[in-house]
């Protein structure tokens, strides 16, 4: 048996929800066939009952193991440092959260809020709000940069608005099965296996990319063409899986010509939504893509460019995802 | 504030997002306080930011109903900025629209609600082995399989928004996607896959169409005892069951209800205006005011901050509203004691009160006879509520009642869609303007107003049906009516009281609560248990 509670701060539990979306395995599977021990979680159908306290408190205080501390939203430290923005069983649930970060063997942040700060933590961060390790990209965040859990490593960051299940279950999995040592973290604490691909891999817009070829608009417009010129897409300049992993089994957000928003990194969501900066690619001088796709640069990826659209072939004008 | 006082001490013991103090005499509730005890400040984080923020934003404010977050804040932008929506992309959000409200209905029941129907309270019921046979939780028969197939409706969403939950996929003027035909056979193919594997086979024990013929109360007597699949379907059961241990007699709450309505007739919403909003829609808007139908005109709604943690006692009308929260140690000391704001609805003749929003407000309002040809009109709910009287049956009832309907409408939508014709028309991106939109979350009324200003967001509020169903009290006093509804329920055994637990996921706050039961004279505490509830709206 595994334990493993989970417990939820500045979120909309999002994550939790994408969860129940999984199969093979389901929530379900994870408890019967894993033997993983859902000690506590907000959402599913445990009872507690008035013990509810007296469990979290011998969690807290290492009289009963914990195995996997799983952490779902940001750490509230607002107003004033108080952590009074978010209750838990009495007490600010910061003061939970360092507590059972220590006891646990390995602690997970579920979702971008828990791993990076996510939307709570824009511009003005009203309730002060910050990550478990990070704040967004700074290493520090709630728990400090050289905080390790009992198991000896940092935590572990799942990102993405919300995860995708199987970044989760097969995580759960790994460390039930005994291979928590195969989950090699990159250098923002994110499991490799799923963050080194980018969002765009996979993507079935990717002949379009190679021959720079834009979605003129969204609608119809995103019968051809790739989302990364015009309309904002993030999709090779993040790293996820999500046209690995299809969402929901059949699709993903830019195959449905939705732009990514680069929500598995820690900038997320990206220009704080300053104003002209939604669903818009942003532009140096009116035409170069300010991002690039990562690895490149504008001389060279102007160079590029300007060869891709003198080679494209006229499909790649035309009309793919047709009716 | 003296009797506020006595219980402010107790409701410093949080579990969760939501906490329920409930007073108890004599085995009777009476009196009641709920708190919700996280704030995030999302209004606050959209003040400046570019006027589409709120598409990004605002699903994550609850990860149940994003979907239904999305539909609202599109049009909240699509008024504001004036756009022209084509045929298909009304079709497309709809669709989307309703898949997540599909979703929510058996993930609720079984994952939610039904797990309380095995509370040992119940143990010499006639019926309660096999009420734990179906629902216990994670072990149940019905329990894993419903789970499962919960998710398949948002395969759906997927098809046309990318992912389920958090997609952005409704922008002002229509939709991002262009499905293939592939997209619409396969949506299709999905969508019957679950009415034969849930709603028929499981749920109704029999066919939609002959569950839809029900128009009163009797008619379900008469579905009920009509042969042996309908009697033993999970509908069947809990309909007995739920008479068999007494939950049509509590948990009545305000009696007045609201509805914004959703859906909307595509051609009569090209244009989507404020005022143009009512009649356009499908599944209709109204205010119920326990005797008759009125009008619903969002000008009439305000929202009040006496005992919410935001500075002072404002009661302002969403598009003035603002979101100034303070220290809760400082706000208890002023009497207040959560951190929902109280919306509260001018009632033509009665003036500003509570109203119950969610599914039953939704099915009461169904239940006016008088409406368009492209409405919505189903009046077994309201028979219902006629023959019995708002309880926390009925409000489940009501709710699944919905699946049938639901799926009916989404088949019908996924035939209209022309593949051919466009689904976005691009805007013009209006530096000033102001809107509104709304939609029915799974739980209820679900709104937003926005204001802009010189290209960028000046004021955005939102109204979630958990803000209306545990609102706490007004400046009036009055109580809100989660609050309402826990006043004078029976409590048989106060070490445990599962009644209570009933009446709160009833209106499926999405909230994570726990209650806690006092002693009305000594002020002892009697039990406390969790709830559970799956997000924040």
């Amino acid at each position: 048996m595994v334990s493993l509670l989970w417990l939820q701060g500045g979120a909309c539990s999002g994550n939790t929800i994408s969860l129940l979306n999984a199969e093979e395995p389901s929530i379900v599977d994870l408890v019967t066939d894993f033997g993983i021990d859902i000690v506590w979680h907000p959402s599913l159908g445990m009872e507690l009952g008035k013990n509810a306290q007296k469990l979290l408190y011998s969690l807290a205080r290492g009289e009963r193991p914990l195995d996997i501390f799983v952490y779902e939203g940001t750490v509230i430290m607002g107003p004033n440092g108080t952590g009074r923005f978010n209750m838990f069983a009495e007490r600010p649930m910061k003061d939970w959260v360092i507590e059972l970060a220590h006891q646990a063997q390995i602690v997970v942040a579920i979702g971008d809020c828990a791993a990076y700060g996510g939307i709570p933590v824009v511009d003005p961060n009203p309730v002060d709000s910050i990550g478990m390790q990070y704040f967004r990209r700074h290493k520090g965040g709630f728990l400090g940069a050289d905080f390790r859990s009992k198991m000896g490593l940092p935590v572990v960051n799942i990102p993405g608005c919300p995860v995708h299940p199987d970044w989760v279950t097969q995580i759960l999995v790994a460390i039930a099965t005994g291979r928590a040592g195969d989950i090699a973290l990159d250098d923002i604490g994110r499991p490799k296996t799923f963050f080194t691909t980018f969002t765009q891999t996979g993507c079935t817009r990717n002949q379009f990319f190679e021959w720079k070829q834009s979605a003129s608009e969204f609608g119809q417009g995103t019968r051809t063409g790739c989302l990364f010129y015009e309309l904002g897409c993030r999709g090779p300049m993040t790293r996820s899986s999500c046209n690995r992993i299809l969402w929901n089994r059949q699709s993903s957000k830019t195959r449905a010509g939705m732009p990514c928003l680069g929500c598995t990194e820690p900038e997320f969501p990206f220009y704080d939504l300053a104003p002209g900066t939604v669903f818009k690619t942003q532009k140096i001088s009116g035409s170069v893509p300010m991002d690039l796709p990562t690895g490149t640069d504008h001389a060279t990826y102007m160079a590029h460019a300007a060869m891709a659209r003198v080679a494209a072939p006229s499909w790649s004008k035309e009309d793919i995802f047709v009716v | 504030m003296a009797t506020l006082d006595l219980l402010v001490s107790p409701l410093g013991r949080v579990e969760g997002d939501l906490d329920l103090a409930v007073k108890i005499d004599d085995g009777v509730v009476s009196d009641a306080w709920t708190t919700a005890s996280m704030f995030r400040g999302f209004e606050i984080i959209l003040r400046g930011k570019d006027p589409q923020a709120g598409l990004i934003v605002t699903p994550r404010i609850c990860g149940i109903c994003g979907g239904s977050h999305l539909y609202k804040a599109v049009y909240a932008l699509d008024t504001a900025w004036k756009t022209e929506v084509p045929v298909n992309a009304t079709l497309v959000r709809n669709i989307a629209q309703a898949c997540e409200t599909i979703q929510s209905i058996p993930r609720w029941f079984y994952a939610l609600f039904a797990i309380d129907l095995t509370n040992k309270n119940y143990a010499k019921s006639p019926n309660y082995a096999e009420a734990v046979r179906r629902f216990a939780p994670f072990v149940g028969a019905c329990y894993e399989p419903a789970i499962v197939i919960s998710s398949k409706p948002v395969e759906i969403y997927a098809i046309f928004g990318g992912q389920w939950p958090h997609s952005s996929f409704m922008i002002p003027g229509g939709v991002m996607s262009a499905p293939s035909l592939s997209d619409v056979t396969r949506s299709i193919a999905i969508l019957d896959w679950w009415r034969e594997h849930w709603l028929e086979k499981m749920w109704l024990g029999g066919s939609v169409d002959r569950w839809l013929e029900n128009k009163t109360w009797d008619d379900v007597q008469t579905w009920m005892n009509e042969n042996k699949g309908h009697y033993e379907s999970d509908c069947g059961f809990f309909l007995r069951y739920a008479q068999e241990i007494g939950l049509d007699k509590f948990g009545q709450g305000v009696g007045r209800f609201l509805a914004p309505g959703t859906f909307f007739q595509p051609e009569l919403y090209t244009h989507p205006t404020i005022e143009g909003r009512n009649a356009a829609l499908i599944s209709r808007a109204g205010v119920y005011d326990g005797k008759t139908w009125h009008e619903f005109d969002q000008a009439r709604i305000k929202e009040d901050v006496t005992h919410s943690f935001y500075e002072g006692k404002k009661f302002l009308h969403p598009f003035e509203g603002v979101t100034e929260p303070i220290d809760p140690e400082e706000g208890r000391k002023h009497g207040k004691y959560t951190w929902s704001k109280s919306p509260r609805y001018d009632v033509p003749g009665i003036g500003y009160v509570p109203l119950e929003v969610g599914p039953l407000a939704r099915q009461i309002i169904a239940g006016n006879p008088n409406h368009a040809a492209h409405q919505n009109y189903d009046p077994l709910i309201y028979n219902c509520y006629q023959q019995m009287g708002p309880s926390v049956m009925l409000r489940a009832f009501a709710r699944m009642h919905e699946a049938a309907r639901y799926y009916k409408m989404v088949r019908q939508w996924l035939t209209e869609i022309k593949l051919h014709d466009r689904f976005y028309i691009k805007p013009v991106e209006r530096a000033e303007g102001q809107g509104f939109g709304a939609t029915e979350a799974a739980r209820g009324f679900l709104a937003d107003w926005i204001v802009l200003k010189d290209g960028k967001i000046a004021n955005y509020q939102v109204i979630t049906p958990t803000a209306w169903n545990v609102s706490p009290r007004d400046g009036q006093e009055n109580r809100g009516p989660m609050e309402s509804a826990f006043m004078g329920v029976n409590v048989a055994d106060a070490e445990d009281p599962v009644e209570l637990g009933h009446v709160a996921r009833s209106f499926d706050s999405c909230l994570v609560c726990t209650v806690h039961a006092y002693d009305g004279k000594s002020g002892a505490e009697l039990a406390e248990f969790q709830l559970n509830g799956n997000g924040s709206c």
